[in-house]
C-alpha cells in the first residue's frame, strides 16, 4: 500500500479506540472484503429489503397519529366533503394524517407504494432464486425463510389495507371473515374469537393494528435478519463462468465498490417509491369514504398481492358445496373452503417443499454454489413456469370485473375462459418451456461445437457458400461447458442386480414411483459431456479451407 | 361644433374617438343584451315547457319516424320494443337526452351517446308522449326541477346568451347540490344502492349476461333522477316512496360532488379504477424502473459471445 491510502490520524485514532476494545479489526476486514457477484439478478431480494425499510420508517410516521379504534365520532377536520358524517376514530384520523399533517398524504402514499413494491420484489427475487436452483443444499433453510417472509407479507398487507376502515378495508375484513367461517366445524369460534363478537364488533381495528405494527412487523424482521446472517454465512451464489467453482466467488468487494452501488440502489428504490406516490394517487381513502356493514361496491379490489385468492374465490365453482346430514344440516362450503385456503395451502406449501421434492428425486446431496442456468433444468424451469401461470390466471381472474368492462368482454364468459386457463394454462406452459429450454440447450451444445455464426459469408472453391463460425470466449465455452447432465440416484441402481436379484427399492410403491419421477426429471437432456469445444464441422472446414488457400485464419 | 372643429387634428382626438366608441358599444350592448331572467326563459333549463311552445303535431311526426318502427305508431310495443304506455315521461326523456333511443341495435344495451334530436324536439315528442300516448298519469313525469344538461353553445345565436344561459345553469346546478346537506345520508344510500353496479366512484361495472353498468360521470342530476324513477334496461326503479325526492338529492349530490373532487394524491388517478391500476402501476412502472436501475449498476462489459 502506498502511503497515499494511508487513514488520517483522527479516523485512525477511533479505529484504534475500537479495536483495543472489541477487537473487531479482523473480522471487520475480512466481513468489508466479502465479495459479492456482480449480476442484477443478486440485486432483486434487496429492493425488498429496501424497501421493508422504507415501510418501517414511513410506517413509525403514520403511527403518530393515527389512532386504532372504531369508536364512532362525528367528523370535524380539514376534509369539507366528509364534515358531519359519522365514522371511526380511525378512518378519521386516517383523514386527519391526510389533510392536517403536514406531509403526512405523502407518507401514507409511500407506505402504500412501498408495499406494493416490496411484495412485488420478494416474487421476482424468489422467481430468481427458484429457476436458478439457488435453493438447493446448502440454502434450502433460507429458501424456508423466504416462503414465511412471503407469506408474512401478504398477511402483514392485507391487515395494514383494513386499518384506515375504509370502504374498501371494510370489504376485504369481511371476505377474510367469510372465509374463516366456512373452516368447518372452528370456524365460527375463530371468527367470532378475532372479531370478539360479530362481525364488524367494536375491537377488529385494534386486533389488526397491533398484528400490524408489532407481531408480524417483528417477526419479519427476525426472518430478514435470519436471511441475511445464513446469506452472509453461506455467500451467495454465482452463476457459471472462469474460476467460478463451488468453492470459489468471483465479484465485487463488499466495501468499498458493493457498498457504494447497494447504497446508491437504497436511494434509487427510494426514489422511485416516493416518485410514485408524490405523482400517482394510490388507495384514495377521502374519496371512498368510510365503511360501513351496509355498504358494497364493484369495481374494488384487494391490493395486487391478494389478487390470486380474490381470482380463485371468483373463479371456482359453487357445484360442490355439501351439507352432511347431522341434525339440521352442517354445510360444508367448498366453493369458500377450497379457493380461500386450500389452493393458497397448495401454492405456498408447493413452494415451501419444492426443494425437498426435487433433492428426494435426483438424490442429489451435494451442495451446490454455482446456479443453474434455467435451461439446463428443464422440468423444474418448467414447472417454475406452469406455476407462474396457475398464479397469474387466479391474479387476473380477481380483476374480471376491471377487465370485462375495460375490455367489454361478457362476465360469465371471463370466468369460463379463466377456469379453463387455470387448467389447461399450466399444462400448456410446463410443455412449451420444456421445449424452450430444450431448444436452447441444443443451440447451447451447438455454439460450444461450432463456434458463434460471425456473420461473414464465404465462397468456396467449390462454389459453395459458408458462414464462417468463430471461436466463442473462453467465458462462452466454459459457461456452456460447465452444463452438468441432470441425473438421479434412483436411476444409477439396477432394476434387477448381478446375480438377477430384484432390487428391493424398484419394487415397492414409493421406490417405483420415485424411479418413474427421476426418469421424468431426467430423461430429456441435450447433454455436453465429453463434447470438445469448438471441434465441430463448420469451424473445421472454413479454417482448412482458409489455410489452404493461404488466407488468414481468424485471431 | 366649433369647438370639435378646433381639436379634431390633435394628437389625442384618434384615441379619444376609439375610447368613446368602445364606451358607447359596451354600454349599449349591455343595456340591450338579454339579461339573465330572459336566458332562464330561453333555455327552459329548470321548468315545464308551457303548452304553447311545444308543438305537439312536431311531436308525433318525430315519434311516427324514429320511435314507432320498434315501438309502435301507439306506442303499445312490438317484439322489438317495449311497450311505452305505462313508462311515464321521464323514461323518455332519460332514454331519448342520453342518446339511447332512438337505438341502433334492439337486442344489445346501448351506450350513451350525444342526443339526436335538438332540446325543442325533444320537448315536442314528450308533449306529444303525455297528450297522445301515456295512459294517465302511469309513470313518473320528467323532473323539471332538477338541473339537466348544461345549455349547449351551438343552440345559441351569440355569446351573451350562452354565457347568461350557462351562469343560470350553474347556478341552479350548484344550488341543487348544495340543496342537499347531510353526505352521510347521501352516501350510504348511494354505497348501498347504487355501488354495487356502478361503482363507488360512479364509474360503472360489469353485470351479468354481457351487461354493464354505465359510468355516471357524464349523465346530469335529472338524467340520475329519471335512472332512479324510471329503471331503464336492468337497473331497479327507485320510486319517490322508496327514496324520496329530498333524499335523491343528497344521493345525487353525493356522486357529483364525488366525482367533482379533485384528486388529493397526485395528478394520475389511474381514472380512480383502483387497486387493479395501483397494482399494474406498481410493478409496470414502479418495478421496472427499480430493476432497470439493478440492471445498470450492475452492468459491465462483458466477453464477446
Amino acid at each position: 500500500m502506498s502511503k497515499t491510502t494511508q487513514a488520517p490520524n483522527a479516523l485512525r485514532g477511533v479505529g484504534n479506540y475500537i479495536d483495543d476494545r472489541f477487537h473487531l479489526a479482523k473480522t471487520g476486514e475480512k466481513n468489508l472484503r466479502k465479495v459479492f457477484p456482480n449480476h442484477w439478478s443478486f440485486m432483486l431480494g434487496e429492493i425488498a429489503l429496501y424497501s421493508f425499510i422504507i415501510l418501517l420508517i414511513s410506517g413509525v410516521f403514520l403511527t403518530f397519529w393515527f389512532k386504532p379504534s372504531m369508536v364512532e365520532i362525528v367528523y370535524d377536520g380539514s376534509y369539507e366533503r366528509l364534515q358531519g358524517v359519522p365514522m371511526s376514530e380511525a378512518f378519521a384520523s386516517t383523514l386527519h394524517i391526510d389533510f392536517d399533517v403536514r406531509g403526512g398524504f405523502l407518507m401514507r402514499q409511500i407506505h402504500h407504494w412501498a408495499a406494493l413494491i416490496f411484495v412485488a420484489a420478494l416474487v421476482i427475487h424468489m422467481l430468481r432464486v427458484f429457476f436458478t436452483g439457488a435453493f438447493r443444499k446448502p440454502r434450502e433453510i433460507n429458501w424456508l425463510i423466504g416462503v414465511a417472509i412471503f407469506a408474512l407479507a401478504m398477511v402483514e398487507g392485507l391487515f395494514g389495507y383494513s386499518l384506515p376502515d375504509d370502504l374498501p378495508s371494510g370489504m376485504g375484513v369481511r371476505i377474510l371473515q367469510g372465509v374463516m367461517l366456512a373452516i368447518p366445524l372452528v370456524g365460527t369460534y375463530i371468527s367470532m374469537f378475532l372479531f370478539g363478537g360479530e362481525f364488524p364488533g367494536d375491537d377488529i381495528i385494534t386486533r389488526l393494528y397491533v398484528l400490524h405494527v408489532l407481531l408480524i412487523p417483528a417477526l419479519l424482521l427476525a426472518l430478514i435478519v435470519a436471511h441475511f446472517m445464513i446469506l452472509w454465512h453461506q455467500k451467495h451464489t454465482q452463476y457459471p463462468g472462469l474460476g467460478r467453482n463451488d468453492k470459489t466467488v468471483v465479484g465485487t468487494p463488499m466495501f468499498p465498490a458493493f457498498a457504494v452501488k447497494a447504497g446508491g440502489f437504497f436511494f434509487f428504490t427510494f426514489a422511485v417509491t416516493a416518485g410514485l406516490s408524490a405523482f400517482i394517487q394510490v388507495n384514495p381513502i377521502h374519496l371512498f369514504g368510510p365503511f360501513a356493514p351496509t355498504s358494497i361496491t364493484s369495481g374494488l379490489q384487494p391490493d395486487w398481492y391478494m389478487g390470486f385468492m380474490e381470482g380463485s374465490l371468483r373463479i371456482f365453482p359453487n357445484w360442490l358445496d355439501f351439507t352432511i346430514p347431522i341434525g339440521a344440516g352442517y354445510p360444508i362450503m367448498t366453493a369458500v373452503l377450497v379457493p380461500g385456503l386450500v389452493i393458497p395451502g397448495l401454492i405456498f406449501g408447493a413452494l415451501a417443499l419444492w426443494p425437498f421434492v426435487e433433492q428426494w428425486i435426483t438424490g442429489d446431496k451435494r451442495a451446490h454454489n454455482i446456479a443453474d442456468r434455467p435451461r439446463n433444468a428443464p422440468v423444474r424451469t418448467g414447472l417454475g413456469v406452469a406455476g407462474i401461470i396457475f398464479y397469474g390466471v387466479l391474479w387476473m381472474a380477481g380483476a374480471n370485473d376491471v377487465l370485462s368492462e375495460t375490455f367489454s368482454i361478457d362476465l360469465y364468459l371471463t370466468t369460463y375462459i379463466f377456469r379453463v386457463m387455470a387448467i389447461a394454462g399450466p399444462i400448456l406452459g410446463f410443455i412449451i418451456t420444456k421445449r424452450i429450454c430444450l431448444g436452447l440447450q441444443r443451440r447451447d451444445r451447438e455454439t460450444l461445437e461450432h463456434g458463434y455464426e460471425s456473420g461473414v459469408i464465404q465462397q468456396l472453391p467449390s462454389g459453395e457458400f459458408i458462414e464462417v463460425h468463430k471461436e466463442s470466449s473462453d467465458e462462452t465455452v466454459e459457461v456452456l461447458s460447465s452444463k452438468r447432465d441432470p441425473s438421479s440416484t434412483a436411476l444409477t441402481d439396477e432394476d434387477v442386480d448381478a446375480s438377477g436379484v430384484e432390487n428391493p427399492d424398484a419394487r415397492k410403491g414409493m421406490g417405483k414411483f420415485r424411479r418413474k419421477l427421476a426418469h421424468w426429471y431426467t430423461k430429456d437432456n441435450v447433454s455436453v459431456q465429453g463434447l470438445e469445444p469448438h471441434s465441430g464441422h463448420h469451424l473445421h472446414h472454413s479454417q482448412e479451407h482458409l489455410s489452404e488457400e493461404g488466407g488468414d485464419v481468424e485471431r | 361644433m366649433k369647438w370639435i372643429t378646433a381639436r379634431r387634428r390633435h394628437p389625442l382626438a384618434g384615441y379619444v374617438v376609439v375610447i368613446l366608441a368602445l364606451a358607447l358599444f359596451g354600454v349599449g350592448y349591455a343595456a340591450l343584451a338579454p339579461t339573465s331572467e330572459e336566458a332562464r326563459a330561453q333555455t327552459l333549463s329548470a321548468e315545464a315547457p308551457a303548452p304553447d311552445d311545444v308543438d305537439i303535431a312536431e311531436g308525433r311526426a318525430i315519434f311516427d319516424q324514429t320511435c314507432a318502427s320498434c315501438h309502435g305508431l301507439d306506442g303499445s310495443g312490438s317484439p322489438t320494443g317495449p311497450d311505452l304506455r305505462e313508462v311515464g315521461s321521464a323514461a323518455v326523456n332519460f332514454q331519448v337526452s342520453t342518446g339511447r333511443m332512438p337505438s341502433m341495435d334492439p337486442d344489445n344495451q346501448m351506450p350513451r351517446k350525444p342526443m339526436v334530436m335538438s332540446e325543442e324536439e325533444l320537448a315536442d315528442l314528450i308533449a306529444y308522449y303525455d297528450a297522445e300516448i301515456r295512459d294517465d298519469g302511469a309513470g313518473a313525469d320528467v323532473p323539471y326541477e332538477v338541473p339537466g344538461n348544461e345549455p349547449q353553445r351551438e343552440d345559441f345565436e351569440d355569446e351573451g346568451e350562452y354565457d347568461a344561459a350557462l351562469e343560470t345553469y350553474e347556478a341552479e346546478y350548484d344550488a341543487y347540490l348544495e340543496g342537499a346537506d347531510d353526505t352521510d345520508m347521501g352516501m350510504k344510500l348511494y354505497l348501498t344502492n347504487c355501488a354495487h353496479c356502478h361503482a363507488w366512484s360512479g364509474g360503472g361495472g360489469a353485470l351479468t349476461d354481457g351487461r354493464w353498468a354505465p359510468e355516471i360521470d357524464d349523465a346530469s342530476p335529472r338524467e340520475i333522477y329519471e335512472a332512479m324513477v324510471s329503471g331503464p334496461g336492468a337497473m331497479p326503479m327507485f320510486s319517490d316512496g322508496v327514496i324520496d325526492p329530498d333524499e335523491k338529492q343528497e344521493l345525487i349530490s353525493y356522486v357529483k360532488t364525488l366525482q367533482a373532487e379533485p384528486d388529493a394524491g397526485g395528478v394520475f388517478a389511474l381514472d380512480r379504477v383502483g387497486q387493479v391500476a395501483e397494482g399494474f402501476i406498481g410493478w409496470t412502472v414502479g418495478l421496472s424502473l427499480i430493476v432497470a436501475c439493478a440492471i445498470w449498476i450492475t452492468a459491465k462489459q462483458r466477453a464477446h459471445d
